[in-house]
């Protein structure tokens, strides 16, 4: 599409040929920055490119801030929960103002995250960090103990989060000590949660000049599994909790522009209590399903409300009316195979003749014997459905878990 | 086999919401810049195959040919220049278990038929070149278009294998079935040569044919006019029932006739059964009213010879219960078993003519009655199903096939069993039918059927004859049981399997030319020269083979590469009638007529070969063969062939299967010889 020299130029950060595909068809410039194994991708295809392997923070971190001022680029968007703090690192530099990295480094890790939540009045769950096992047996412990459990009585569970990874990726419900055992050591330290028995559900806002312009509920059929837009009118009817929820949140983060990801749990009283929050697209292609009832494409979104040069007007334009203009609901499910050898992917026919049924992502085995999941795990492919009623989605979406996919 | 229904379940029409889904899918192709469409592809093709499912699918992407392929569908792959494709590799790619491949080949040929009809104007390719291009489709394509899918087939393709057949359907509908017809009959009468026992899907054929014919609607042209013998072969073939009446009309006209006039039916009956080898409905109608008429006019009716004739007056009682018992308007082919029976004269072997009274007697086992109605329906009683297959298998020993499983051995034994030692195989009909168990022996040691559990074939073979649907399961979990018992004994088993398994006659000399451990070819020479000494007139003092006996092929594809080893029977050497000398064969894979590529073309008639024999000159044969049976107190020494010969033989090996399997010492050793 033709660049429009007055509008914002965008650095994005981190490879999704998804956001480059938003971006080249978006009027602004932008460029991709990723390991230079996509180089010559980048050159083949004239997708503007600079080399960049993103490793921990280091000396050399001002270098691309530079380069990219150099460059004339406006703003940094954050791809992936690893290109978060690269963004506010950069963006600190291009905006100058050396709070966004420390906004970045918040979200970042789970336990500072949360802390900060707290502070800000938000409730949270009963949490900890866990640099051992030790630590994590001892939180088990504690808090079946305030829960009133014997010996012997089966244990309430805990959620056991590594600092720095993305969605389900490093989430743990341990039970037992056994479960303790079996955390790998590269994934302390941790964030541990007790568990709250709710209804989990995950937000995304997008954020412009400190207020929020576009607000959706994912609605969570099964955590790790299955996720639908726009949520039943049953969540939908918290709406303006969850809004004021939200923009208490952007005022404690201080977030004047950018995207937020948060999960909240809501108790049967009707209480919110924050989960955790990202700075990047969310997993399950929520964007993929909101641009499908919605018709606009969230990265597009992104990139809009982090151009500093985008206006009130151009914003408020870009932006469908929350439910109002959804068509219908999308939801998507992950598939994990559920038997320990499989030779070849089917749908099953009546998935597949179901009139919600949108397409697939599933890719024939590579191997025959399926590996044990540990944590919530990488599902090995989505599906994604839509369709006018929320209720038969859901149930839809939930009947896909006794499916098998993979025999 | 049938409980998977081919499409979808009718809950409603899906067609409208799919479509709208494929326009939103190729939009996004569409919309996508050149690295992103891969990614949009997919989605593409997935609904695109969910459309081509549906009634009216076909039609639907037809119109959207122009704007899929704007959007970039064919984009860096081969379909992206349709003035270069090659018909002929449609066969392989609308079969292929991928999925991608199937759907882009048949959106790539709805393309070519928009393009054919004029609403598409290609920049690559004309509309006379598409149309020309889609008729080669069609005629490469025919079983698709009048069959359903094999069990092959649904195991590798699932429910895409209804894709293929759907499209063949419209672009037939579209096309014309007129410029498929002359390719389809010529087709049919290439298989008819060989006189196979199943002839279902020939006459499924010639039925699609008898449909467009009447049909006012399609246009044949001056195509279509080999037929006729085809369809007035099964619908009427003679002039009483020439327009297809319906045999109960038929049978009242019988009643009003005299003997002159029945004799004219009988002869026109039977030369239109003799003349293709498939019956009308009608003939055995009149077969049963004339058994109230004399022997002689059933003779006539069978097409007898004098050698037939006096068969059938030597053994009148039988012939007459197994007319009544087996030869049904729903089991006609009973007829041209029992015609081509007579004819070889083999009731005449003491134990035939009452093995058939216990066959007439015999009592089905439960799931022997089972079988044969899955696989048949109740059109007729398993009883007469069975009798039927019994009487085809022994007047054509070489039309069994053995569908689309791995039991060449099966059938292969079947086949040598009518026709060498006919008394046996009905002894293992009895056996199987009635006792569900075969027992047979393996160096002294009884195998029970019952008691070996697996076979080759993991799935109950249901495209079978009758008499192999009911035996060959027993057969194969033999054959393989005396397969398990030589596993440890190195070398290849057929050594000791194929002689126990078919018959004392199968030589107990054995040769190989390659070597199970390394696959590759080992003392080429001394086998190719005992293989002439044993078999070739002209090197074994002028015998002719007295036995079938078993051997083993290498079978290549069209391109002569290697696809696999194969069971056959070899018949006869002899000298065709260009005195060429040629090894006779049967091929227990249903259709003998194959291309193994490198100018090795299987005859199946014009060269001598009698109904179900394939042939090939012996020098190409014999570049195919990797093992073989010998008697081994026959002559021993090797036979002096030329260097030439020899070479010629090698050459063909080298070009086909034998390429990676030649060690460089023979190679060496050849080009010095």
């Amino acid at each position: 599409m033709e660049k429009n020299p007055s509008k914002g130029y965008i650095a994005l950060l981190g490879w999704s040929l998804n956001a480059i595909e938003a971006a080249e068809n978006f009027d602004r410039r932008y460029v991709v920055v990723a390991p230079d194994w996509a180089e010559e991708y980048c050159k083949q295809h004239d997708i503007p490119y600079l080399p960049w392997n993103f490793e921990r923070l280091n000396d050399r971190s001002m270098e691309i801030a530079q380069t990219l001022q150099e460059m004339g680029v406006d703003v940094a968007v954050p791809l992936f929960e690893e290109t978060v703090e690269w963004a506010g690192a950069i963006n600190s530099v291009l905006l100058d103002n050396p709070r966004l990295l420390g906004q970045a480094m918040l979200m970042r890790d789970k336990s500072l995250m949360k802390r900060r939540a707290q502070l800000g009045g938000i409730r949270v769950g009963i949490f900890e960090e866990a640099h051992d096992r030790d630590d994590v047996i001892r939180f088990l412990k504690r808090v079946n103990q305030t829960l009133l459990k014997l010996d012997g009585d089966p244990n309430d569970p805990i959620h056991f989060k590594a600092f720095d990874k993305a969605g389900c990726l490093g989430h743990r419900v341990i039970r037992t000590p056994d479960d303790v055992d079996a955390i790998p050591e590269e994934e302390f330290p941790a964030l541990m949660e007790s568990h709250l028995d709710g209804w989990e559900f995950a937000v995304e806002a997008w954020v412009h000049n400190g207020k929020i312009r576009f607000l959706n509920i994912s609605e969570y059929v099964t955590l790790g599994y299955s996720v639908f837009v726009p949520a039943s009118p049953e969540l939908e009817r918290y709406r303006d909790l969850i809004t004021r929820q939200i923009e208490k949140l952007v005022r404690t983060f201080d977030i004047e522009f950018g995207f937020v990801h948060p999960e909240y749990f809501v108790t049967s009283d009707d209480e919110m209590y924050f989960g955790e929050v990202a700075f990047r697209p969310p997993g399950f292609k929520v964007f993929e399903l909101l641009e499908r009832v919605y018709g606009f494409n969230a990265y597009q979104a992104m990139m809009l409300v982090f151009d500093p040069k985008a206006t009130e007007e151009e914003v408020a334009a870009f932006f469908p009316k929350e439910i109002v203009d959804a068509k219908g609901h999308a939801g998507c499910f992950g598939v994990y195979p559920r038997r320990r050898v499989v030779s070849k992917l089917e749908i099953p026919e009546e998935t597949e003749d179901h009139p919600y049924f949108e397409s697939h992502e599933l890719t024939p085995p590579i191997e025959e014997t399926v590996t044990k999941r540990t944590a919530f795990g990488t599902h090995w492919g989505l599906i994604f459905f839509a369709g006018e009623d929320p209720h038969q989605l859901r149930d839809l979406l939930k009947h896909q878990e006794e499916l098998d996919f993979y025999i | 086999m049938d409980n998977d229904t081919p499409t979808s379940t009718p809950v409603g029409d899906r067609l409208p919401g799919l479509l709208e889904k494929l326009d939103s899918a190729t939009q996004a192709l569409a919309n996508a810049p050149d690295f992103a469409k891969p990614g949009k592809l997919g989605r593409v093709l997935d609904i695109a195959r969910r459309v081509m499912l549906q009634e009216g699918g076909c039609a639907a992407v037809e119109e959207r040919a122009e704007i899929l392929e704007e959007a970039g569908l064919y984009l860096g792959s081969d379909w992206a220049t349709p003035h270069i494709l090659v018909p002929s590799l449609t066969t392989h790619s609308l079969k292929s278990p991928d999925m991608a491949t199937v759907v882009i080949e048949a959106l790539s040929e709805l393309r070519l038929l928009a393009v054919a009809r004029g609403d598409y104007t290609h920049p690559l390719i004309s509309q006379e070149q598409a149309h020309h291009y889609l008729t080669q489709v069609m005629a490469m394509n025919l079983s698709l278009l009048f069959s359903g899918p094999s069990e092959a087939e649904r195991e590798t393709q699932g429910r895409l294998a209804q894709l293929p057949r759907l499209l063949l359907q419209h672009l037939a509908s579209r096309i014309g079935y007129e410029h498929v017809i002359d390719r389809l009959i010529e087709e049919i009468w290439r298989i008819l040569h060989q006189r196979p026992i199943q002839v279902d899907s020939v006459k499924q054929m010639i039925t699609q044919i008898a449909i467009c014919q009447v049909d006012p609607e399609i246009d044949l042209g001056t195509s279509g006019q080999g037929a006729d013998r085809l369809v007035s072969s099964l619908y009427g073939p003679t002039q009483t029932c020439r327009e297809d009446p319906g045999v109960a009309v038929f049978a009242e006209r019988l009643r009003g006739m005299d003997g002159q006039a029945l004799q004219m039916e009988a002869t026109g009956f039977a030369r239109a059964m003799h003349d293709t080898g498939l019956v009308s409905p009608y003939h055995a109608i009149l077969l049963r009213h004339l058994m109230d008429h004399g022997d002689y006019l059933v003779a006539e009716a069978l097409g007898l010879s004098s050698t037939g004739r006096d068969c059938l007056l030597c053994y009148r009682e039988l012939v007459m219960a197994l007319i009544r018992e087996a030869v049904h308007p729903t089991t006609p082919q009973s007829a041209y078993g029992m015609a081509l029976m007579l004819e070889r004269g083999i009731l005449y072997q003491p134990a035939v003519a009452p093995s058939l009274w216990r066959q007439l007697a015999l009592p089905l086992s439960q799931w022997s009655r089972d079988r044969l109605q899955m696989a048949y329906g109740d059109v007729a009683t398993p009883r007469a199903l069975l009798l039927e297959g019994v009487l085809c298998m022994l007047g054509q020993p070489l039309g069994v096939g053995q569908g689309n499983n791995p039991t060449c051995q099966s059938a292969r034994a079947l086949s040598m069993w009518g026709f060498n030692d006919p008394d046996y195989l009905l002894q293992m009909v009895a056996w199987a039918a009635r006792d569900d168990e075969i027992i047979m022996h393996f160096e002294g040691q009884p195998i029970s059927s019952r008691e070996s559990l697996s076979g080759v074939a993991t799935e109950l073979p249901m495209d079978l004859d009758a008499v192999s649907l009911l035996v060959v399961p027993h057969l194969d979990r033999i054959y393989a049981e005396m397969g398990r018992r030589c596993v440890d004994r190195g070398g290849d088993p057929h050594r000791w399997v194929n002689p126990e398994f078919h018959g004392w006659w199968s030589g107990r000399g054995f040769r190989i030319n390659v070597d199970v451990e390394t696959g590759l070819l080992v003392d080429l020479e001394d086998f190719l020269r005992h293989f002439y000494a044993s078999y070739h007139p002209y090197y074994n003092g002028n015998q002719p083979l007295i036995h079938p006996q078993p051997a083993g092929i290498a079978v290549t594809d069209s391109a002569a590469r290697f696809i696999g080893w194969h069971a056959i029977t070899i018949l006869r050497v002899a000298l065709d009638p260009e005195d060429y000398m040629r090894v006779y064969f049967f091929n227990p894979n249903n259709d003998s007529g194959q291309d193994w590529g490198d100018g090795v073309t299987v005859s199946t008639s014009g060269n001598g070969e009698r109904f179900g024999e394939g042939s090939l000159p012996f020098e190409q044969f014999a570049s195919r063969l990797y093992i073989f049976h010998h008697d081994p107190l026959e002559r021993g020494e090797l036979a002096d062939i030329s260097t030439e010969e020899l070479e010629r033989v090698i050459d063909h090996m080298r070009r086909s299967w034998g390429a990676q399997r030649l060690s460089g010492e023979q190679l060496q050793a050849t080009s010095g010889a």
